[in-house]
């Protein structure tokens, strides 16, 4: 197992300075897949730039990034190929607090079992999870971490993606750790980087709650001690984005860089191509209808919470990473990066896989469209032969895709949970055995 | 008896209204000169360039001296008094000057329309009140330039000052200009047709009479531009004029319908003789520069000339032929003033005027693209130059791509102003003042992003393109060589010949840019939107079901949904109906059992 990950680490990062070395940086820095507006890497140097002289970077609309952020990026910048090698330690960096996630999730989700294997069905011993199964979860997420295309194009393009999902996978880090102040401040940290996080203090909320009440029976979720502990949580995340945007206001001397960041990310101005719905739905969207549509999309990237959150109260670990993956898929600016945490964070579920229904399409669906994106995008913007539909399709088919695996994987989870509870044959009383269905 | 109740008249006038102005009742001094400049090129075209001057003893500060006008025209007095301004310039330019081959034209303009003016300082907003200035423009000139809105308008720092009169405090700031130019826009017979109404004599007599539009606009090179700005009264100073100057320029190239020669006239080239002068014009002249006669002979002009004046400007010799179209109209005669040339066109290499620049588009594809700047400088010494840039806010320019090359080595700019665009409000600014070495060409290069539009945002023939203002250089030259413009204090050609001064203003524009953007499909809003919304309803219906509804065992026996209700309702009443005839069967069974 040590060997595995201790491999896993050097082979991802000697991949990794490979591919440096090489062209695919440059063409992929200006993938649309890869990049956004918000994360792109020469941006980032256009505001070093216009800092350089003297202009302010949030005067213009090209620069989205944080203040805070663009100051670490200047100190990186100073050293010679410190961008370069930034991104790969960033990486580095993730791949150890997952190994730590891992270990601590295997042991979370044990705890979680014994306190529930009371209430299980008698014939559940083929589902019920066991040490040795989450034995190799840690080299299974090391390897997606380091391995997938997603994350290593992410790192070749210096996409600042990268730091919001460090804040994440922080935030996965400390909760497990049950650290609440933390944990609060790298909501604030990841919200204050890419403004949608701010719904993961729901799932931490809830965490939270149930890891103060330690008996599962006299656990309410609406009991006035439980309201105490979430307005707590939300408090704290709120307290710290507030100092985060203090500094970042003294930093910048000024409120305009709300608007060139938040701003940005509600109103989608830029309507660049990208793996998200928004841009050709708003690209031809009638002028009168397109505040309506607008608020209409980005209730729609959060209204997921409140579901949710009734549904897999008892999981918040479960219902955290449910967020992540559906705002990474209805953010105004997704992109790979999204993607690659996603899919890094996905082993975590290996024990409800067996019950997904449609891995394999999803799959094809997922390598298809990586492939195509960029063909299609060379006939559309190089060689003039294919249009717009052409990429908005294979787009379209990339969201899709995802949202085939978010809700399979939903599905999954809710069907295991089922299994424990009710056992895995499922016979009627006359003693057929029968179909599961939704009612 | 009526004499002296007149002079007690006006002394009462006079005593009553001693915080009056007393210039409403003083007679409007004002002063027209209509001339006309030609320059056979080296290219062989010939560049004919109209100047009617009216200068107008007013003042912009005095609103009261715009109460009574003669040879100004009303219509324009009224927009700049009611909009505060200055200062104005506008031009509207068909085609683009080539200034390698044809030398400095006598004022610059860039294909398409551009508008400059400063302001008064005593306007209160100015932002609204450029868009009612351009709105009223527009009207007045049939332009489109009601659409220099805050996208497409820009406040110069260091390349657009001050024309005419104005104090130091003034004009050190760029607060007070607006600058906008309408790349795209065409220039045609409607936008004539007003200029020239504001002319004195309109088109009944005098130089107007030569301005038919099918001629001029099958021209190479078509300029109508229109400058109205305050100009010294006198030596002193110390009280300033009004001078409107509208001018006029075409090059044609006669050597294409006439056999490879040069050989022009005004029937010819203009479609008319000229009959009149203009009564109102203080002087009506025409001068023919015959530098290129000099030492050899190579055209002879026809009539003769009135006189021939040979000056120095600058340093350069220069010879000019005049003619005084009074004298020359005089009696009835017509003027067709013509040149005659002893051989063909030879199309020998042409030396280039001092400085000139060249621009172009580089980089492949709808991603990213570049554009770059030549500017060649010919002169011993080393120039200092203004590049001003505006590009739309679409082309997102890329500042730190901003790269300035001299003989391989890169150069540091000594100033640079840059106002970032803003996405659907602000267009991008540059200006940059750096120095061009002596006999040099210095290169300008910086990338841009196209940005991707709304549908709506795209114009008709979308995949036209989309146009970029002409970058525009000033500078200061050394040298007078190739350089036809009229000195700083008066508009009016005659003036240049006595020009002593050792340095000349020199503003050029370069070519605009013909950018094409990505567009999407502008067919299917649609089809776009159902899809769209399909994939959104997709995530929202399977989580809203697997997060409402929970996971039951399937009875076979218990069939649901709408069908199986109404099967069921169909087996219930079959059942209840066989039921009755069961019953009925057994009632039967019993009657016949109590019949047994």
């Amino acid at each position: 197992m040590a060997i595995t990950v201790g491999l896993l680490f050097v082979v991802g990062v000697v991949v990794r300075l490979i591919l440096l070395q090489t062209d695919l940086p440059q063409w992929v820095a200006n993938k649309n897949e890869v990049i956004t507006p918000l994360t792109a890497w020469e941006r980032v140097q256009e505001g070093l730039a216009l800092k350089k002289n003297m202009i302010s970077p949030y005067d213009g609309d090209i620069f989205h990034e944080t203040p805070i952020l663009l100051k670490i990026m200047e100190v990186v910048n100073n050293f010679p190929n410190g961008s370069k090698y930034f991104f790969v330690i960033l990486d580095v960096w993730m791949g150890l607090l997952l190994l730590s996630i891992t270990n601590k999730f295997a042991g979370y989700k044990l705890t979680q079992q014994a306190e529930g294997v009371k209430k299980y069905s008698v014939d559940v011993e083929k589902i019920i999870l066991r040490s040795k199964d989450l034995k190799h979860l840690g080299s299974y997420v090391i390897a997606v971490h380091f391995l997938n295309p997603y994350t290593i194009s992410t790192c070749l393009a210096r996409s600042t993606a990268s730091v919001s999902n460090l804040a994440i996978i922080y935030l996965f880090y400390y909760m497990l750790h049950n650290k609440l102040i933390l944990c609060t401040f790298f909501i604030a940290v990841a919200t204050y980087q890419s403004f949608y996080p701010f719904i993961l203090c729901a799932p931490v909320a809830l965490y939270f709650y149930s890891h103060q009440t330690s008996s599962k029976s006299d656990r309410s979720y609406n009991s006035s001690k439980a309201i105490f502990s979430y307005t707590r949580t939300c408090l704290l995340s709120i307290g710290w984005l507030m100092a985060l945007l203090g500094l970042s206001c003294v930093m910048e001397g000024s409120w305009s860089f709300l608007y060139s960041t938040y701003g940005f990310i509600l109103t989608v101005p830029d309507l660049s191509p990208n793996v998200g719905v928004f841009w050709y739905f708003f690209t031809e969207m009638f002028e009168h209808f397109r505040v309506f549509f607008i608020c209409v999309f980005q209730i729609n990237a959060v209204v997921y919470t409140v579901p949710l959150a009734v549904k897999l109260r008892k999981n918040p670990v479960f219902f955290l990473y449910m967020l992540i993956f559906l705002t990474s898929i209805f953010k105004s600016y997704p992109s790979y990066s999204d993607v690659g945490l996603c899919l890094t964070l996905l082993p975590l579920w290996k024990h409800t896989f067996s019950y997904m229904r449609n891995s394999f399409v999803v799959a094809c669906m997922y390598i298809c469209c990586t492939v195509f994106a960029p063909v299609l995008w060379h006939l559309w913007i190089y060689a003039g032969s294919a249009n717009a539909n052409f990429y908005f399709a294979i787009t379209l088919v990339f969201s899709t895709a995802q949202i085939f695996l978010v809700t399979d994987l939903l599905f999954a989870f809710l069907r295991r949970e089922y299994d424990l509870y009710n056992g895995t044959t499922h016979k009627l009383e006359n003693g057929e055995t029968t179909q599961i269905i939704l009612e | 008896m009526a004499a002296t109740m007149k002079r007690i008249l006006s002394v009462l006038f006079i005593y009553t209204s001693t915080t009056l102005n007393l210039n409403i009742y003083a007679e409007v001094v004002d002063d027209f000169k209509e001339e006309l400049f030609i320059k056979p090129l080296p290219s062989g075209h010939v560049y004919f360039h109209f100047q009617f001057t009216t200068t107008w003893e007013a003042d912009f500060e005095n609103p009261k001296s715009f109460e009574h006008y003669r040879l100004f025209p009303k219509s324009l007095g009224h927009v700049l008094t009611t909009y505060k301004v200055q200062e104005l310039h506008l031009s509207q330019t068909q085609g683009l000057w080539r200034h390698d081959k044809w030398g400095y034209p006598v004022s610059s303009a860039p294909p398409g329309a551009e508008l400059w003016v400063w302001f008064q300082p005593s306007i209160k907003s100015l932002d609204d009140t450029w868009s009612e200035l351009v709105n009223a423009v527009s009207g007045h000139f049939c332009t489109s330039l009601n659409f220099l809105d805050s996208k497409s308008t820009a406040a110069p720092r260091w390349s657009f000052r001050p024309h005419g009169v104005a104090s130091d405090g003034y004009s050190s700031f760029s607060k007070f200009v607006r600058y906008g130019a309408l790349p795209r826009e065409i220039v045609c017979t409607e936008n004539l047709t007003p200029w020239k109404k504001l002319l004195p004599c309109n088109t009944k007599v005098g130089f107007g009479t030569l301005f038919k539009a099918i001629k001029l606009y099958d021209a190479n090179y078509h300029s109508l531009g229109l400058d109205v700005r305050p100009v010294c009264r006198d030596s002193d100073c110390k009280r300033t004029s009004i001078e409107l100057s509208q001018s006029l320029s075409v090059v044609f190239d006669p050597s294409v319908k006439n056999n490879e020669h040069q050989d022009w006239s005004l029937k010819k080239i203009l479609g008319d003789v000229l009959s009149s002068r203009c009564p109102l014009a203080s002087s009506s002249k025409i001068f023919v520069d015959t530098t290129s006669n000099i030492p050899k002979s190579i055209f002879t002009l026809s009539p003769d000339p009135d006189s021939v004046e040979t000056i120095t400007r600058g340093g350069e010799k220069r010879q000019y032929a005049v003619y005084d179209v009074g004298l020359q109209t005089a009696g009835g005669r017509v003027l067709n003033l013509g040149a005659k040339y002893d051989n063909p066109v030879q199309h020998n290499d042409i030396i280039p005027p001092p400085i000139y620049a060249q621009r172009y588009i580089t980089g492949y594809g709808l991603e990213q693209g570049g554009v770059t700047c030549l500017i060649y400088n010919n002169l011993d010494t080393n120039l200092t130059v203004i590049y001003m840039e505006t590009l739309p806010w679409f082309t997102r320019f890329y500042f730190k791509s901003l790269t300035i090359v001299n003989q391989n080595k890169q150069i540091h700019p000594y100033k640079v102003h840059y106002i970032p665009g803003k996405d659907r409000s602000r267009s991008y600014h540059l200006e940059l003042v750096f120095r061009l070495r002596a006999n040099s060409v210095t290169k300008i290069s910086y990338k841009f992003e196209r940005a991707f539009l709304k549908w709506t945002e795209y114009p008709p023939d979308a995949n036209h393109g989309f146009y970029i203002n002409s970058a525009v250089i000033s500078t200061v030259l050394p040298t007078a060589s190739n350089y036809t413009s009229t000195p700083q204090s008066s508009s009016s050609i005659e003036t240049s010949f006595q020009d002593k001064s050792e340095n000349f203003f020199l503003r050029i524009h370069t070519e605009t840019l013909l950018v094409s953007l990505p567009t999407p499909d502008f067919s299917m809003p649609y089809n776009v939107i159902c899809l769209a919304c399909t994939v959104v309803a997709i995530a929202f219906g399977s989580i809203h079901n697997l997060t409402t509804r929970r996971f039951v065992k399937l009875d076979p026996s218990k069939k649901r949904g709408l069908l199986a209700k109404i099967k069921a309702m169909f087996i219930k009443q079959k059942n209840t109906k066989s039921d009755e005839t069961s019953e009925k069967e057994t009632d039967k069974e019993d009657e016949k059992e109590k019949d047994e």
